[in-house]
């Protein structure tokens, strides 16, 4: 480039090799810490309250909005979110990470009972208090809900502002019912009825299936947390109230096992060949479906002919999973933080009929519930009811213990999923699985 | 040109004067410094925390406690360490002959300098200039058992929907399907680069001596390739020991833990898990026998070359 300005010229005379290395250096050094010029002009603006979220596709999207409208409504108050997008798999590793530097966000998302661990590093800051002073009218939540957000081995302080609560229940493919012969608003109720509908729509070519009556995949998520429902109503526990034993009742776990094999290999109306279950459903693969609430906006833009029902009865018990999504607060150096980042999650949560209808699962508010337009409001009620009203037998939720992740039923990748992908191979035995599972989990729950 | 004479020690241009006889050269220093500063902070001290950490209990959050050996005796009863040794040891036996021996074929070929070996030459490292993520997920699509285009043409020969990546019997197949079209490339370049630095009057001599091209192949060529052949095998070796991408990718070292490797457990009980100390002592485990195996391979291979 050539040099035209007499102020560069000037810069430049005289200065020999060593001074420019030494004036690039230093250059070089500012431009790779960025921080240092940028500490001051960050002071001056607006506060901003930093928030990490995993959520993605279109619930990412609802969530956005959210935002959106928080940054909206508060902009010329001073105050707005910036949010960033963390990987779910790597997040809590992320946010330990960040609070172990003192630069942890304000808040972010978690899922109830998987945060034990970081309540008992004092990551996660006890809300009781702060929600308090922030007056977020916590009698307003469901039981449940709050339940869901204490941990009993850590004092059972409140560490989550609940925001949504998800169930797994069936999706039924209209066209296939209807071409089976099935009637859509006598849904499956019992385990027999089930077995008769799955029947009913399976599809088989020389006795291998080429369409699932119940929608499975060889291993992973959907058949362990087919297992963890059918256990559950089949009257196995995973730990004991007191989180003292694990695995109460290992026989009913043991028999959950064997009908999950049995979709497979006995009636023959699952095929272990399905990789990617969601696509599989939404191209007509599969008759019946268990899922949860996030799939709604996706098979409603591919227009996708289904309804919603109640998971039916297989075992003893009604149960089906259950997982609540919320808001929580990372420890601060700054402590006047917490209470600014508390006003922002009670007008998030205050403001959450969007995300409870549009966005996913069912409110844990009751003044939200109870509104006229509840029902009417964002997806038809005849694909989001059921996981509504399921909500009211979806017990099967988060272990609270630091082991937490090894006893979540919701996974593909964890302790449980891999052990019990094994019994699906035929490579380990029910009992084998049993007991492994068995000394696992009971390390887990002696670890606190 | 001049005919000068030179002094007998040129001194530094932009050097610092110590004394008569040293100078410390600043400049050269400043160069080394933008490598070995970053090197020594994100390499060399991490070396030895990690190994620090690995005699303790650590989330992240607070100090690490010192649990001496605890962490090994937990790594060696851990059955899924085991399995993931095993599973290393069958991707090494799928891998590693795979890509020498398909290198070399595809070298030769290139090498002879039939029509559109310049094309084959491009096509034939593409593969590893892609990242291992971006080939995880297009085999992921390949070796699909519903869709892919591998199963696809397959059938054309009557052959039924196998499930490379979603049964514990193919799994490891799968992954080292696409380890192998990945890791092809180097191998292919560093065979062609040897097989043209082979003298070509020993070639010509063998012709006249009425050698085909088996004997050509087998007294000329390969004991030409041994050195090569050896850093091929033992890169290879390293590189199928430290598998961890396309597991990722692919299948999450599942069904089960059919295809997982020993780093991908690394980072399950790392980053999923928060046990960083524990983590680190399964990968201090697993340095070791990478050393001992690749040691024994070069003993071996230098002991016949």
């Amino acid at each position: 480039m050539k040099i035209t300005s007499d102020l560069s010229k000037q810069l430049l005379r005289g200065v020999n090799r060593r001074e420019f290395l030494a004036g690039t250096s230093a250059a070089a050094f500012a431009a790779s810490t960025p921080f240092i010029a940028a500490r001051p002009a960050l002071a001056a603006g607006p506060v901003e309250i930093v928030h990490w979220s995993w959520l993605a596709a279109s619930d990412g999207e609802v969530w956005a909005k959210m935002i959106d409208a928080f940054n909206d409504a508060h902009k010329d108050k001073g105050v707005k979110i910036r949010m960033e997008l963390v990987p779910e798999e790597q997040y809590i590793t992320k946010v330990l990470a960040a609070a172990a530097t003192g630069k942890a966000p304000d808040f972010g998302w978690g899922t109830a009972g998987k945060g034990a661990g970081m309540a008992r590093d004092e990551v996660t800051v006890p809300l009781d208090d702060l929600a308090k002073k922030a007056d977020l009218d916590l009698s307003d939540f469901s039981d449940a809900s709050l339940k869901a957000s204490r941990y009993p081995k850590y004092d059972n302080k409140l560490f989550m502002i609940p925001m949504d609560l998800m169930s797994l229940q069936p999706e039924i493919n209209l066209d296939i019912a209807k071409e089976a012969g099935l009637d859509p608003t006598n849904p499956p109720q019992d385990g027999r009825m089930l077995l008769d509908w799955a029947m009913a729509m399976t599809k088989r070519e020389g006795g291998k299936v080429t369409r699932s009556g119940i929608m499975m995949t060889g291993a992973g998520v959907q058949t362990t947390v087919t297992w963890g429902i059918i256990a559950a109503q089949m009257g196995f526990r995973r730990a004991s109230d007191d989180l003292k034993t694990a695995c109460v009742n290992p026989e009913a776990g043991k028999q959950a096992m064997q009908w999950v094999l049995d979709l497979f290999d006995k009636h023959k109306v699952s095929t272990r060949d399905v990789t990617d279950r969601y696509k599989a459903f939404g191209t007509g693969q599969g008759g019946i479906f268990w899922t949860g609430p996030w799939t709604l906006n996706g098979y409603i833009g591919q227009k996708l002919n289904f309804q919603t029902s109640l998971f039916p009865k297989v075992g003893s018990t009604l149960r089906t999973y259950s997982e609540m999504g919320g808001l929580e607060l990372y420890a601060q150096a700054d402590k006047g933080r917490l209470d600014a980042t508390m006003q922002a999650v009670k007008w998030l949560s205050d403001n959450s009929f969007l995300w409870t209808t549009v966005g996913r699962g069912a409110s844990p508010r009751k003044s939200i519930l109870g509104r006229p337009d509840y029902k009417t409001a964002g997806a038809p009620w005849a694909v989001r009811g059921a996981f509504v009203d399921g909500m009211a037998f979806a017990t099967e939720g988060e272990i609270p213990v630091v082991a937490g992740p090894d006893f979540t039923i919701y996974s593909g990748g964890n302790f449980l999923a891999k052990t019990l992908d094994g019994v699906w191979a035929g490579q380990t035995t029910i009992d084998q699985a049993m007991e492994q599972i068995q000394q696992q989990w009971q390390r887990g729950l002696d670890e606190g | 040109m001049s005919s000068a004479t030179l002094p007998a020690k040129m001194p530094p241009r932009w050097g610092h004067r110590i004394d008569d006889d040293r100078r410390v050269d600043f400049v050269g220093y400043l160069f080394v410094a933008f490598f070995s500063v970053p090197f020594f902070l994100f390499n060399i001290l991490p070396v030895f925390f990690g190994i620090y950490v690995g005699f303790t209990r650590w989330s992240i959050i607070g100090s690490p406690r010192w649990v001496g050996l605890d962490n090994f005796t937990q790594a060696f009863n851990d059955r899924w360490v085991w399995v993931g040794f095993e599973n290393v040891l069958l991707y090494g036996l799928l891998i590693v002959p795979s890509v020498t021996v398909l290198g070399l074929v595809f070298a030769l070929f290139v090498n002879r300098g039939y029509p559109l070996s310049g094309l084959a030459r491009a096509l034939f490292f593409a593969p590893n200039v892609v990242s291992a993520t971006v080939i995880g997920l297009v085999w992921v699509w390949l070796l699909d058992t519903q869709y892919g285009l591998v199963n696809h043409y397959f059938s054309f020969f009557g052959v039924g929907a196998i499930p490379w990546l979603t049964s514990t019997q193919w799994s490891l197949v799968g992954v080292s399907i696409a380890s192998v079209w990945w890791d092809l490339g180097l191998a292919f370049v560093l065979f062609l680069a040897a097989l043209q630095d082979i003298p070509s009057d020993l070639t010509e001599a063998a012709l006249v001596d009425g050698a085909g091209p088996w004997a050509r192949l087998r007294f000329i060529i390969l004991p030409h390739l041994r050195p090569v052949l050896s850093m091929v095998v033992t890169l290879q070796l390293i590189s199928t020991l430290r598998i961890f991408s396309q597991v990722y990718v692919m299948t999450n070292g599942g069904p089960g833990v059919s295809s997982q490797s020993p780093i991908y457990y690394v980072y399950q009980v790392a980053i999923v898990r928060n046990l960083f100390g524990y983590a680190s002592a399964i990968a201090m485990l697993l340095f070791i026998g990478i050393l001992m195996l690749t040691l024994l391979q070069r003993f071996i291979l230098s002991e016949r070359a």
